[in-house]
């Protein structure tokens, strides 16, 4: 079966996000009233995998061993079965 | 237009043929117009011609070529052509005026100059040094991160194309002030700080991941900007100059290299017109092209190793034009033709069309000559390197251009056709702008006009950017852009580019837009004394010099005729420097609804300095010694940054008297030569006071200066002695020691001395009267300087 | 070990920009040192034949998904055995700047119970959010764990430039004081950056580049053989690359740098 994952990888809460925030301050430059900008990285993982079951947790390792550095990053993912 | 004039041929891919047999005006304009091709009517009399004479049609694959090969992008045309003026013909700009220079100067150390795709000079008798500047204003206007990356890229490429290993780049941008308003922009027009922040990144995200340094450069703020942003790229290469291989054979295989090909960079109107495609396509293809850093570094190994092992017999970069004027122009320059099947050229995107696939202008390709003997070898170091390369075919003793598709012939030209385009021929005006001197009281407090004029947007430190290009890659930098602790503005960077030698090279450059409201001419002139002076101040000598036009539509009387003026001021300013120039580029048509760019001439200054532990640095170094001033101070002002601060644009633009410059130049290298020189800047924007500024909060000292003890030509106002922009004058700190010394050198120089070195932290000029008019804390003073660009 | 028999390998991959003059450097202090693509090193099985291994700076792989990060899954995929009996042997490996992203990715550094199999550190985008080149003060923090540093006295302040964009060292925020306390107690704490007047920069900038927790700025393993560092010691090699040498008059024969890369030289000519 194929499988696309959407995974979204971003800072964890409570780490400074200097990208965010530059953001955030040229959004208010231009005259914004923004309280706060995450930036979030996202991948388009296409795959195939036996199941779905068996998709999300190949997913979830790639998460864990490449697409994410746990001391600082959160994760999640969409999975959609494709044609 | 009858339909019929453009036909699909029945081959089992995209391609048209075009019958130009007895058209008329009108419909090779339309033809023209189908094929998006931005030939000339004239060009297109002269294609009918040719094809009638052939009687056969031609292909779109073709016309495109021919319409690649003869741009002015490509071919220069209006630097190249007739042109018209008051004065009588000048046949030839670049010839009558630019190469001239080193014609008749005929140095022996210009090893290539005007001839490859980047300029080389000698550097130790066994090495060259290459260099090349270019400009990528249109496509960082319209993608300003893409469009620097991919300028810097370019260039890098060009110095790979004269088998040199890169070690520097250079940059100078030229943007709308940063406050401009938004509602001063007409509709679609982009904000100058957006375009700002987007060139400033992708410039440095080329540089440094490709790992060569960012050591050089300006931005330059101005009115004129707002329409036409301007991004000069630099980059300088070694190459040992027996390994300058240039010798292809027929037989040589073509190799394309590098990535892969697609639909990047193909002009906009295309055959996307209903009547000629049967599938509705899509209509827009992008102009601008995406920037891959990681595989031009690749690329670059393999070159150099290529290069070492003496593989290849030529070589050039994809830039303009793609494939057609890469093949085309290689094939002319070693008197051979091509033969090229473009069915191999690995592709992004497999729907292209033939003629799409030969003028991409996909980035990161290299086109190589390989004799068939060093094939294999060759290719073997591609693979090593991870980069694809493929043999596209090969050049042969035939002088055409035959092209082919999945082994049909699609195109099949004349080579002499190529590179014979119709000379085109302009008229030229040049009228002095109307304009007067202002008369206005002198400021009271000089001490703030010159805290305003170091916080001015072209003063300003551009701290804030030059750190975010990695100037140290490669550990070669011997000056850096920012000098010490306090990140002082040094003239021009050092780099030792050998590990067992002192010898340097030395890089500056001069560019004076302001002036060229006033008159080009002298712009031009004040460009080239401050490029050369730059590289004068930290201990280079044996300058060659680039020129870089930024010019409005050539086709327009007074925008030609400005640049009729400027390029004179090269020949006869750079005859009388000694300088030489070795390469150059323009960009013209530089238009937008706000009106045409502020004419913009960029000069490069590239020398060497015989042992790089006597280079010179900015700051200040130690209290009690004292300060020189050299050259002559005239009340010149007009363009000058105290004027724009006042409001005002004068007539009095900075001349140069070329030999007392080049006298004063001379003896100031015998100077640093005898170590007599402990810190040296010179004088631009903002003229003595700031200049003096910068030296003094560069070092952490202070100093005094008295302006009663200027050179002038005539009495001055105390306002106008301290930022008067007079060109070819340095400030030269010399310890009391080898005053007696220095002063010996300096004889029959027009100098004298102005003031010395304090411990304490302030910067004190004396009028006139003995009055004390400039009293400022270096805290404050740098604090001035820094805060504007933060 | 004599030192002329000493071999270092300097690993590269695409993206791999100061293999060269890291090269240079090594090769001025008499040593032997070779530039091979990593892809060579794992299809010749040629890293045992080495001393000493360094990741150099540079931007592999485009620097894409993190810094560093593809190559180091590059390594664990085909050279760890090779790499981990390396370091087992007590050999030196050098991460600086990209080199050092890359051992932090790969578990590493700092390494608490041997390589951990996901990163316990980072090296996230400067608090400044921009890439910067600059010069920076480095305190050596080391009792004496870290066998390159050794002949840099202990608190002394040494200089070399820094030029990336991801280098501020963090820990998970939940461990942020055990681990700390850990690199104490191990002595892995190699070089913190420090104010002009000598004292910790306590995050200030632009002392303190990058941000980095506790102004970290190179650590080393609890063995003291693996070492990584944001800052480039091949930069700082020689004087005339000193950001003010011509304050000296003449510049000095060499710079701070080449105290560390002596020091890993050193190390094995003792050692082997």
């Amino acid at each position: 079966m194929r499988f696309k994952a959407t995974v979204y990888v971003s800072l964890k809460r409570g780490y400074s996000d200097p990208e965010g925030e530059t953001t955030a301050r040229a959004l208010r430059g231009l005259g914004y009233s923004v309280s706060g900008v995450r930036v979030s990285k996202v991948y388009e993982v296409e795959l195939e995998a036996e199941s779905r079951e068996e998709a999300e947790r190949l997913v979830d390792e790639m998460c864990r061993r490449l697409l994410t550095n746990p001391t600082k990053d959160d994760y999640r993912f969409e999975i959609r079965e494709r044609g | 237009m009858k339909r019929e004039r453009i036909t699909r041929r029945e081959v089992p891919f995209p391609l048209y043929e075009v019958d130009l047999a007895g058209a008329g005006d009108e419909e090779l304009l339309e033809i023209k117009e189908a094929l998006g091709l931005g030939l000339s009517l004239e060009e297109m009399r002269a294609l009918r011609d040719h094809f009638e004479g052939l009687g056969r049609r031609a292909t779109d694959v073709e016309l495109q070529t021919v319409d690649q090969t003869w741009s002015e992008h490509c071919f220069h045309k209006t630097f190249k052509g007739l042109i018209e003026t008051p004065e009588g013909v000048v046949d030839g700009l670049l010839k009558t005026y630019i190469r001239r220079v080193a014609e008749e100067l005929r140095p022996d150390w210009c090893f290539s100059i005007f001839e490859d795709n980047a300029g080389i000079v000698d550097f130790d008798g066994v090495h060259g040094i290459a260099i090349k500047v270019e400009t990528h204003n249109h496509p960082s206007a319209i993608d300003p991160f893409g469009g620097a990356a991919t300028g810097t890229g370019g260039v890098i490429r060009d110095i790979l194309g004269v088998w040199a290993d890169p070690i520097a780049c250079t940059d100078v941008l030229c943007f709308g002030p940063l406050d401009t308003r938004f509602e001063d922009l007409p509709p679609g027009m982009k904000h100058p700080r957006f375009l700002y922040s987007g060139v400033v990144a992708g410039i440095g995200s080329y540089g440094n991941n490709m790992g060569i340094p960012t050591v050089n450069g300006a931005i330059y703020f101005d009115e004129g900007y707002i329409g036409n942003i301007v991004v000069y790229c630099g980059c300088i290469g070694i190459l040992p100059k027996d390994r300058y291989f240039r010798d292809v054979k027929a037989g040589d295989a073509i190799v394309l290299a590098g990535g892969r090909t697609g639909r990047d960079g193909i002009h906009g109107v295309t055959f996307a017109s209903a009547e000629l495609t049967e599938e509705s396509e899509e209509v827009s293809r992008p102009a601008v092209q995406i920037p891959n850093p990681i595989e031009e570094e690749k690329l670059k190994r393999a070159i150099i190793q290529i290069r070492d092992e003496g593989l290849g017999s030529g070589i050039t970069d994809l830039g303009g034009g793609g494939l057609s004027s890469a093949v085309g122009e290689t094939a002319h320059r070693y008197g051979l033709g091509a033969e090229v099947e473009l069915g191999v050229v690995p592709l992004k995107d497999p729907t292209l069309a033939p003629w799409e696939i030969w003028i991409s202008e996909s980035q990161e390709r290299m086109l190589l000559a390989i004799p068939p003997k060093n094939l294999d070898r060759a290719m073997e170091v591609f693979e090593e390197e991870d980069v694809e390369a493929t043999v596209i075919g090969q050049y042969t003793k035939r002088r055409r251009l035959r092209i082919f598709y999945a082994a049909h012939i699609v195109a099949d030209l004349d080579l002499g056709l190529l590179f014979t385009p119709p000379r085109v021929r302009r008229r030229a005006e040049w009228r002095p702008p109307r304009l007067q001197e202002p008369r206005f009281e002198m400021p009271p407090d000089l001490t703030e006009t010159l805290l305003s004029l170091l916080s001015s947007p072209n003063i300003a430190s551009k701290e804030s950017v030059v750190r975010t290009y990695d100037h140290e890659v490669q550990g070669r930098t011997v000056i850096k852009p920012l000098q010490g602790e306090y990140s002082g503005p040094n003239d021009a960077a050092v780099l030792k580019p050998l590990p067992d030698s002192w010898r340097g090279i030395v890089v500056s450059c001069g560019m004076n837009p302001r002036y060229g409201k006033i008159d080009p001419y002298w712009m031009a002139a004040s460009a080239i004394d401050e490029a050369v002076r730059n590289n004068v101040a930290v201990g280079g000598r044996r300058v060659a010099l680039l020129d870089n036009f930024t010019w409005g539509n050539p086709e327009r009387p007074d925008r030609l005729g400005g640049l009729v003026r400027a390029a004179r001021a090269c020949y006869e300013i750079a005859s009388a420097l000694g300088t030489p120039f070795v390469s150059g580029k323009d960009s013209l048509y530089n238009e937008s609804p706000l009106g045409p760019v502020t004419p913009t001439l960029l000069i490069t200054a590239l020398g060497i300095i015989p042992d790089i532990r006597r280079a010179v640095t900015v700051d200040l170094k130690r209290p009690g010694d004292l300060l020189y001033l050299l050259g002559e101070t005239h009340p010149e002002l007009g363009g000058s940054e105290y004027y724009r601060l006042m409001g005002f644009l004068g007539l009095s633009v900075p001349k140069v008297d070329a030999v007392k410059a080049r006298e004063t130049f001379t003896r100031l290298t015998e100077a640093i030569d005898r170590d007599l020189v402990e810190a040296c800047h010179d004088l631009s924007e903002g003229g003595l006071a700031v200049a003096a500024s910068e030296m003094a909060f560069s070092g952490g000292l202070g100093l005094e200066v008295d302006l009663g003890a200027v050179r002038v030509s005539s009495p001055m106002r105390d306002d106008l002695l301290l930022f008067s922009e007079s060109n070819s004058r340095f400030l030269v700190e010399v310890s009391p020691d080898n005053a007696s010394e220095f002063e010996r050198v300096m004889e029959g120089v027009i100098f004298s001395r102005v003031g010395r070195v304090l411990e304490e932290r302030r910067v004190r000029f004396y009028g006139s009267a003995g009055r004390l008019v400039v009293d400022a804390s270096l805290s404050d003073l740098l604090e001035a300087w820094r805060s504007t660009l933060r | 070990m004599r030192r002329s028999e000493i071999r270092v390998l300097i690993l590269r991959v695409g993206g791999t920009n100061c293999d060269r003059e890291t090269a240079l450097a090594f090769r001025d202090l008499g040593v032997e040192a070779e530039v091979v693509h990593t892809h060579r090193v794992i299809r010749e099985g040629s890293l045992p034949d080495y001393d000493v291994l360094v990741f150099p700076g540079g931007f592999s792989y485009g620097d894409y998904v993190r810094s560093g990060v593809i190559w180091a899954k590059l390594v664990e995929a085909y050279l760890l055995e090779d790499l981990m009996r390396f370091v087992e042997e007590g050999h030196p490996v050098i991460g600086i700047c990209n080199g050092f992203q890359l051992l932090v990715e790969l578990g590493l550094l700092p390494g608490f119970e041997g390589r951990s199999p996901y990163p316990e550190a980072a090296l996230a985008t400067n608090a400044s959010n921009v890439y910067e080149c600059r010069w920076v003060r480095l305190k050596n923090v080391n009792r004496g764990n870290c066998p390159f540093t050794r002949s840099i006295p202990r608190e002394a302040i040494i200089r070399m430039p820094v030029a990336h964009g991801e280098g501020r060292f963090l820990f998970p925020r939940e461990w942020e004081e055990e681990y700390l306390e850990r690199l104490y107690e191990k002595d892995q704490l190699v070089l913190r950056y420090v104010k002009p007047d000598g004292s910790f920069a306590e995050g200030e900038y632009p002392h303190n580049p990058n941000g980095s927790f506790h102004d970290i700025a190179g650590i080393c393993s609890p063995e003291g053989n693996v070492f990584g560092l944001m800052p480039h010691p091949e930069r700082a090699y020689y004087g005339w690359q000193l950001p003010d040498w011509t304050r000296m008059g003449r510049p000095p024969e060499y710079g701070d740098g080449r105290l560390i890369l002596e020091g890993i030289v050193e190390y094995v000519e003792r050692r082997f």
